[in-house]
């Protein structure tokens, strides 16, 4: 897959899995950092995330420090799909 | 024990301007509730929210925002049923493997009253009764005990129920519910089914007569599957109230189905100089639809009327001082509550 197409399904997943039922993929910009000032998810969010990047992609995160940098902008998280994938 | 507020999301136009002489129809069987814009909600809580939780909330907050209260008790018989689905389903789909939070926490019963203390930082007595036809009626008598042990308190109660698919399909199969009935015409449908409702409805309740809006002046519940037992308990209840026919209405939770129609015509026979007036066509049926029932009540004793759709027996009132509710449950969760103007 692209790496733009990937980028698309991904900000598709992020508003299914969170209900940012506001938003459309275009609004979420590939370096807005998604905690805090940029999309403002939270603790509960990144744990929706991580389950996301389990199931849609086979990506088992342990360590909470590498969540954190994984879950930073759209952009860290598709490099860490396209390097770690399992499906 | 007196209303002082009230607020109720329903299928109809009953929060914000309320309009009840514009009846909206059902929809395969269901009347879906209208849900208002939610303000002063964290959006990141906000689009976790199931509806029930939403409905909760918008009906619970605006009261919490005007008033300190010493007690959250809300009745629902099965909160957050669609997220509690969905959460299961996940259970399945993965294999007890990863699960997100999310739709668990949003699906428990007590999440209404949880999220109201929460948002409001309200730390007083918090409780949610879940008695299926009986949760709202346990709630206020739960707000009558309180006040009797703490007679200056101020406490929100309320109740919230949604249609969620899951069990709507469930009922529908069972033969609860009917997707050939219409909420204009469904007493006269003749069916053993009727149509699923939902909606919530919070009160302020307490002590002080002064400036009220109503007055909960008798709340009587019991199981019963039998009309002799429901007429024997409601001929009593009904001549401890003095009932006085140009000045009561008797408000019945009759829903269309058949079944359960020897209930409602039973009492009304006990009372028959009483005018009659039936609420579900403007709610659907629901476990804690009674919460409209009163909300209904306060609202006609406010303003001295009910639009003439609610009526089944001529209005022969001069005055409209007093509502006698009776609901039933599936026939077997009975209520009977008495609502005066003051």
């Amino acid at each position: 897959m692209e790496k733009e197409q990937l980028k698309q399904q991904v900000k598709e997943q992020i508003i299914k899995f969170l209900n940012l039922n506001n938003l459309k993929p275009e609004d979420i910009n590939d370096e807005e950092p998604l905690f805090g000032d940029g999309l403002g998810l939270d603790s509960i969010d990144s744990i929706e995330l991580i389950v996301m990047l389990s199931r849609e992609y086979g990506i088992n995160i342990q360590d909470p420090k590498e969540g954190r940098k994984v879950l930073t902008t759209v952009n860290t998280m598709v490099d860490y799909i396209e390097q770690h994938r399992t499906k | 024990m007196f209303i002082h507020q009230h607020i109720c999301i329903s299928p109809q136009h009953t929060s914000g301007d309320v309009d009840l002489d514009v009846l909206n129809p059902s929809a395969n069987g269901q009347l879906t509730a209208i849900e208002p814009e939610l303000t002063g909600v964290p959006a990141g809580l906000l689009r976790r929210m199931s509806k029930a939780v939403r409905m909760g909330i918008g009906a619970g907050l605006p009261i919490l925002q005007q008033n300190k209260v010493d007690g959250i008790i809300v009745g629902t018989a099965n909160g957050g049923m669609n997220d509690c689905i969905k959460f299961l389903n996940q259970i399945i789909d993965y294999d007890e493997g990863m699960l997100t939070p999310g739709n668990f926490v949003q699906s428990t019963p007590n999440a209404i009253a949880g999220q109201l203390s929460l948002i409001t930082k309200n730390q007083q007595y918090n409780a949610t009764h879940v008695h299926l036809g009986l949760s709202f009626e346990n709630s206020l008598i739960d707000a009558q005990m309180h006040l009797k042990e703490k007679a200056e308190g101020n406490y929100l109660v309320g109740a919230v129920d949604e249609i969620s698919s899951y069990n709507y399909n469930i009922d529908l199969l069972a033969g609860w519910y009917s997707q050939n009935i219409e909420n204009q015409s469904f007493y006269q449908s003749k069916l053993p089914a009727t149509i699923a409702g939902e909606g919530a409805a919070m009160f302020l309740l307490n002590n002080n007569a002064y400036d009220a809006l109503a007055r909960v002046k008798d709340i009587e519940t019991f199981h019963a599957s039998d009309i002799e037992t429901v007429k024997a308990r409601f001929k009593i209840f009904a001549e401890a109230q003095n009932l006085d026919s140009e000045t009561t209405i008797f408000l019945t939770g009759e829903n269309g189905d058949i079944r359960f129609n020897p209930f409602y015509h039973s009492c009304e026979a006990i009372i028959n100089d009483i005018t009659v007036a039936r609420f579900k066509h403007l709610s659907g049926e629901y476990p804690t639809a009674v919460s409209f029932a009163v909300w209904l009540s306060v609202f006609a004793l406010q303003n001295k009327k009910l639009p003439g759709h609610l009526f089944k027996t001529e209005n022969n009132l001069s005055q409209l001082n007093n509502i006698i509710i009776y609901n039933n449950y599936h026939g077997l969760q009975h209520s009977f509550i008495s609502i005066t103007s003051n």
